[in-house]
């Protein structure tokens, strides 16, 4: 049996004690997250292409309180789930995991330092595929820190300077949830101007996604001006890690660092 | 590079602690750099990214966060905030190429006022050696 | 309980991006770009992000509404029709086809844009048809 194979062997097994799981469906129209229930045709469930399934369940958790869901979590969705239940956006009691292993070609492709939530929290979870170790970080970043200020600075001007201001990046990240987001505030982002006006709205997403960007990379993957987000979003996740010890999506006991006093998240590195 | 360049300062000052602080200066005849635009918010916490932004968006050269020093908060864990938060500004300004000495965070307690008069000097010379914000900020 | 994710196709402008529309207990909560769409590609721009935001809107019309005095009244699709045909017809018949115009809509179908300018042309026998994009 291939991974995609175990996968329905193993959720149809599941979904008598599962209000559904959510996972990929593949149909002649393409193929999209769905919730499978019980008694209905596994053979469409696929793994690929990937799409963010953490706010689906959060949405179905939201309309359902009482139920309880599976889903086909890949290391990523993994990530995203525990972040989003630090948030209270979901409930990781009433949630059944099923983990998947990516492929060493799947976390090349997106640069995975964790492609699979086969370790500590997540021991207890079957997890299906073979683990591979994580992938290299993307080459872009390094190179890009041994740009100076002035070549930086040119190098996101350019970049920025093709954003329709779409809102795909906030759209489509599992973390992104918040009703009133300062995004659409014309406070801080200028209304009925494009390109946004460097460096408004790049820069507090990337603040806003300080201590919660799991690098699930669909945010890169969305924009369609082809910006190189996820450079910069690495390098804040890395910071983060320096700076506060924390690394988004690793441990759900430990609570984002950037709202606690310094008793609970203590500085651990001085940057100035 | 103008020789003529004098740099604008907004400064983020909280109410208990540097707002008294500068206060303090003013009363007793310090000499502080008229460069310095100082905004009172109620606590060095409350300024967020968005706010440091827009300083720099809207044409300042230099942006300054003072705060009460660690432990004598008012809202007694409101800048632990603010020390987490703005050296990760600073790092995400150096990351799209703005210089990130223009952003700097201090203490400076309501019984300081001879510091918030150094401290303010001192940036406003650094500042002016980095020239104005609109050579890296389109304004 | 049900969660699922319908392809339409967007209805804002000529590019024809596919759209997910994300469908719980028949009600649509979001929309998200198909990976595997040739012209979307796993992405959309902020039209195609919002444009489910008419469905439920509570200014969309759900009536004919008929203008009396000096607001408007709902009114049924017998009524609104048998008023159209007899005004257009009084109008061609007093003032001639040409003072008469037709605007129809990208939100239509192609199919329903030919028979309007049809209409216009066959029926009317005017040439006075446009369309949103060109205003």
């Amino acid at each position: 049996m291939n991974t995609v194979e175990e996968v329905r062997a193993h959720v149809a097994d599941r979904l008598s004690e599962l209000d559904g799981v959510v996972a990929l469906r593949r149909t002649l129209e393409g193929t999209a997250p769905y919730l499978f229930r019980e008694g209905e045709d596994l053979s469409r469930l696929v793994l690929e292409p990937r799409y963010p399934l953490a706010p689906v369940v959060s949405l179905l958790q939201k309309r359902y309180p009482e139920a309880r869901f599976g889903i086909v979590a890949r290391g990523c969705d993994t990530r995203a789930l525990v972040e989003m239940a630090k948030r209270e956006q979901i409930d990781l009691d009433r949630l059944y995991l099923l983990g998947v292993a990516c492929t060493a070609e799947e976390a090349g492709e997106c640069y995975c330092a964790d492609p699979a939530p086969d370790h500590e929290p997540w021991s207890q979870v079957v997890v299906i595929g073979t683990p591979v170790a994580g992938a290299a970080p993307n080459p872009m970043v390094a190179e890009y820190e041994k740009m100076s200020l002035e070549e930086r600075r040119e190098f996101w001007q350019q970049q920025f300077l093709k954003c329709i201001k779409c809102y795909g990046c906030r759209n489509i990240c599992p973390e992104c949830f918040c009703e009133a987001c300062a995004l659409e505030d014309p406070l801080w982002v200028e209304r009925g101007v494009l390109a946004p006006p460097f460096p408004m709205y790049h820069l507090i997403r990337a603040m806003h996604m300080t201590a919660r960007c799991v690098a699930c990379r669909q945010c890169e993957l969305t924009c369609p001006a082809h910006i190189p987000l996820t450079v910069l979003y690495d390098l804040i996740r890395r910071d983060v890690g320096e700076l506060l010890g924390y690394i988004p999506g690793a441990n759900i006991a430990v609570a984002p660092p950037l709202s606690l006093t310094l008793e609970e998240a203590p500085v651990q590195a001085r940057s100035e | 590079m103008s020789e003529c360049f004098e740099p604008r300062i907004v400064a983020f000052l909280c109410n208990w602690c540097s707002y008294a602080g500068a206060d303090n200066a003013g009363i007793a005849r310090m000499q502080s750099p008229a460069n310095v635009l100082p905004i009172r918010v109620m606590c060095s916490g409350r300024v967020s990214p968005e706010m440091i932004l827009r300083a720099f968006r809207s044409g300042a050269d230099g942006v300054l966060v003072l705060g009460c020093h660690i432990g004598e908060c008012h809202y007694i864990s409101g800048n632990h905030r603010t020390i987490k938060r703005v050296p990760l500004v600073r790092n995400l300004l150096s990351y799209v190429g703005i210089n990130p000495e223009r952003l700097r965070l201090d203490w400076v307690s309501s019984a300081e006022a001879p510091k918030f008069a150094k401290v303010t000097q001192e940036f406003v010379d650094a500042v002016r050696a980095l020239g104005p914000i609109a050579e890296e900020v389109g304004v | 309980m049900e969660y699922k994710n319908v392809l339409t196709t967007c209805v804002y402008c000529g590019a024809g991006c596919g759209l997910y529309l994300q469908v719980l207990d028949g009600e649509i909560v979001g929309v998200l770009p198909p990976k595997e769409h040739p012209i979307t590609q796993g992405k959309l721009c902020i039209k195609g992000w919002n444009a489910t935001s008419f469905v439920y809107h509570p200014d969309r019309l759900k009536t004919p509404l008929i203008r009396r005095g000096d607001g408007f009244e709902e009114a049924t699709w017998e009524e609104a029709l048998t008023l159209i045909v007899e005004r257009l017809s009084t109008v061609k018949a007093e003032s001639g086809p040409n003072s008469l115009a037709f605007l129809t809509s990208a939100k239509c179908t192609n199919e329903e844009n030919y028979l309007l300018q049809k209409f216009a042309r066959a029926v009317i026998g005017t040439n006075n048809v446009d369309h949103c994009a060109r205003l």
